[in-house]
């Protein structure tokens, strides 16, 4: 353990995992949510019902406090690039550094100019422009998505470059790039996954205020969209995007399947463990129990086919923390799993009439919002150690990328003070998006009055001591 | 191509300082020319809906920094760590002061918030200024182009050089009262009522105020690199650069006597951009000078990306600006005029 501490790839890396997963928690809501906004301005648009939008000033309010901690967390990574990975930045800037300024170029600037025209402009651009502003956000959050994952697709899946004059990456082919079968996959996953973390918290809210027995014409709607879009969005995760998400690894990670498997030795037939824990010492998987030839049919297509084992690879090209990445997958598909199962009975439910009679599946489902963030960060986590060692995955290792002019100090001097500043932000993120809920859909917005002069309190003291 | 895409970057910065300039220097004016807490909303309101998209700017920036000059973003950013991560917190607490402060109707809360928005704001345009200033005059790169730098060493602009100096302190003094002559001159266009009358006042007062303050850093500059001089006397940029930058001052001298408020403001973009213009021409071909050996500074063509990464970057980049300028010409037109506190709040801001 020492030498991770004095190693000064580990102080960098561990202040990226940290900032960009507690930067990933509002991103995937606002993904999510965006949808549902442009959804229900639409149908206000269309029907001309008051309710539609109620819920659209709502969800925009929760909507808008998400996208600005988004924002303001978003910016250091984009950063760190340069002060933590300098090396990394320098060998490959030419090709990642494109699809991040896509980004800002393509994504950014479309949401960042509408979005305050959704939040606070209805007044001024009326229910046409309204909703083309609602529209301009989801797909720019979209966008941003999408090129966000070509970046991490290069890394995972290099394809499109070359090697040019001094040693640093060029782009071969921009389409080859840009359409990396990888990130493909992967956004369709993760957009998915998204959206699972936008109709959980909706559905939440909807149960939370029919539990309380407020709101009760916006609570049935927030219950009825998030469930069904819950649904849906839960199977998509799964099949075929996560699927597809795992033959991929199986085909151009092996290494990394076999890690996230828990799988030492090779073999055809090779099991799927639904429990058991990884003893790399050991090289085996304590009290495992298997679904036999589960594995070699998911990743290869057939229950005979041959999965690699780790025994098979050298141990440096390992991903360096087996145990994290065997955990971090098993729990996703767990977890996962549960989340169609929890979807297709509330919807059943629904169907019956029984679902807001049915009070414990009310508060399952309003307590259920914080394990769709769980799973997103652990899949991501499953990426991100399964790409382990590589920086670029083949190419260009993690050991490498770091800046050797940044002390250990610094990074954790700065670690520390991500940790204090986002703490700080969460606690006013919770209590902003509490008082929000708190007040409801229903109620109407105050325009004219300011911030009293004088506490009443006062006032009237003062009052009084004249009379 | 590569003194192309230094024009490219340079020009995103230009946009980025201009745009985001009035939201430094009206949050530094903040407290001077809002008494009340409804004249503080009016402030916010002014800047409130596009701040972000000012702020992708920055991020629009480095990203193509990162894409076309990865090697300069590697090594400044490396090297102004610290200095970097404070400007990053600073950001971050500036963002979050505008969104939340409206948010509870409550004289506590959102004095709070307003004291962290003026804070924050003058702590950004002091670090931006530093670093204007570290960049005309140089930073300790070594023989791999790469440095690390302490806050502050001797005061002094040669050598092993900090971050502060002198020279970069008299040039955070300078973006300070430009930056706020700047947010001035916007909240004059933007507000009306006592807000409008006390802009107006700080307006005049600051632009007068600049000027021994621009021709102290100029001859400091001068003095602590008299090669840029040299290289901008034979530079036609810097001449175009200096031309703007004269026509800029009739812009604003002549708006605000006439209290042609547009025409005031327009000249005061136009005017840090014509700064701009004339600082990036004078320094090209160089990117970052080093103040240790003048042979480890590094050029465009040193930090540049691999030819082929520049070529497709010059695809994507005209379809994107002609985007994001779409949009903006949707969404001004849309916000122009002034604020009205009844219109523009909806409860927040």
């Amino acid at each position: 353990m020492n030498s991770y501490l004095s190693n000064p790839a580990f102080w960098s890396r561990f202040q990226f995992g940290f900032t960009l997963t507690y930067h990933y928690l509002f991103p995937q809501l606002t993904m999510g949510l965006a949808w549902f906004i442009v959804y229900w301005k639409w149908r206000a648009l269309k029907t001309g019902d008051e309710q539609y939008n109620k819920a659209v000033r709502f969800w925009a309010k929760i909507f808008g406090l998400n996208f600005a901690v988004g924002v303001v967390t978003g910016i250091p990574m984009e950063f760190q690039f340069g002060t933590n990975w300098a090396s990394f930045t320098r060998y490959a800037g030419g090709v990642i550094g494109q699809t991040l300024a896509m980004e800002g170029m393509f994504a950014f600037f479309l949401e960042s100019a509408f979005v305050g025209a959704l939040i606070w402009g209805e007044k001024r651009l009326g229910p046409r422009y309204h909703f083309l502003a609602a529209l301009g956000v989801a797909l720019g959050s979209w966008i941003s998505g999408f090129f966000i994952l070509v970046t991490n697709a290069f890394m995972q899946h290099p394809v499109g470059y070359r090697v040019e004059a001094h040693g640093l990456l060029g782009i071969a082919s921009p389409s080859a790039y840009l359409l990396n079968p990888w990130a493909l996959v992967q956004f369709s996953h993760n957009q998915m996954a998204a959206l699972v973390t936008g109709s959980f918290v909706v559905t939440a809210i909807g149960a939370f205020y029919t539990l309380r027995g407020l709101h009760r014409n916006q609570a049935q709607l927030y219950l009825r969209s998030g469930i069904l879009v819950g649904l849906v969005a839960s199977v998509f995760v799964a099949l075929p995007t996560g699927d597809q998400q795992a033959k991929m690894v199986g085909r151009h990670q092996p290494v990394t399947l076999a890690a996230m498997e828990g799988k030492f030795e090779g073999g055809s037939m090779a099991g799927v463990a639904m429990i058991g824990q990884p003893n790399v010492a050991a090289r085996r998987l304590d009290n495992p129990i298997e679904f036999p030839g589960a594995l070699s049919f998911l990743a290869y297509g057939h229950f005979g086919s041959y999965v690699h084992g780790l025994d098979e690879y050298p141990t440096n090209v390992w991903p360096d923390n087996i145990e994290l990445l065997y955990y971090s997958f098993h729990l996703m598909i767990t977890l996962g799993t549960i989340f169609i199962a929890l979807m297709a009975f509330a919807n059943f439910q629904n169907w019956r009439g029984r679902l807001t009679s049915s009070v414990w599946l009310l508060w399952v489902l309003m307590l259920a919002f914080p394990f769709p963030y769980i799973a997103n960060i652990l899949g991501w986590m499953t990426a991100e150690l399964g790409r382990q060692p590589w920086l670029i995955y083949g190419v260009f290792q993690t050991r490498d990328g770091y800046s050797k002019v940044v002390s250990n100090g610094d990074a954790i001097f700065t670690l520390i003070g991500f940790v204090g500043l986002y703490f700080v932000l969460g606690l006013l993120f919770l209590f902003l998006v509490g008082r929000e809920i708190g007040h409801g859909p229903e109620e109407e917005v105050v325009t004219e009055e300011v911030a009293p002069r004088l506490p009443e309190v006062i006032v009237r003291q003062r009052e009084e001591h004249f009379v | 191509m590569i003194a192309t895409w230094y024009a490219i970057v340079s020009f995103m910065l230009i946009a980025y300082v201009a745009l985001d300039g009035r939201n430094f220097g009206a949050g530094m004016l903040h407290w001077v020319v809002a008494r009340t807490p409804e004249e503080r909303r009016q402030v916010i309101a002014a800047i409130g809906p596009l701040w972000s998209w000012h702020e992708v700017w920055l991020v629009g920036f480095g990203g193509t920094l990162l894409a076309v000059f990865p090697r300069l973003l590697a090594s400044a950013f490396a090297g102004y760590y610290l200095a970097l991560f404070l400007i990053l917190w600073c950001l971050i607490l500036r963002g979050v002061s505008i969104e939340v402060g409206g948010h509870i109707n409550d004289r506590q809360w959102q004095g709070f918030w307003d004291f962290v928005f003026v804070v924050s704001n003058f702590l950004l345009a002091i670090l931006f200024g530093a670093a204007a200033g570290n960049v005309m005059r140089g930073v300790p790169l070594d023989a791999d182009g790469t440095f690390s730098m302490a806050f502050f060493t001797d005061f002094k602009p040669r050598g092993n050089v900090g971050l502060l100096d002198w020279y970069t302190v008299s040039m955070a003094v300078f973006t300070t009262v430009i930056l706020s002559a700047h947010g001035a001159t916007y909240l004059t266009l933007k507000t009306e009522g006592p807000v409008h009358d006390r802009s107006a006042k700080w307006a005049k007062f600051l632009w007068v105020a600049a000027v021994p303050l621009f021709g102290a850093v100029s001859i400091e500059s001068w003095q602590v690199h008299p090669d840029l001089f040299r290289q901008a006397m034979h530079n036609p940029f810097c001449w175009l650069g200096w031309l703007i930058l004269v026509g800029s001052i009739f812009g604003i001298a002549s708006g605000m006597s006439a209290q042609r408020e547009l025409r005031a403001f327009v000249g005061s973009n136009v005017l840090l951009a014509g700064l701009l213009i004339t600082g990036a021409s004078a320094l090209f071909p160089v990117t970052l000078y080093s103040t240790l050996a003048p042979e480890n500074s590094l050029t465009a063509y040193d930090v540049a990306a691999s030819h082929s990464a520049l070529v497709f970057a010059s695809i994507w980049w005209p379809v994107g600006l002609a985007l994001a300028i779409t949009y903006f010409v949707f969404v001004a037109r849309r916000y122009a005029g002034k604020v009205s506190i009844k219109r523009d709040t909806q409860g927040f801001y």
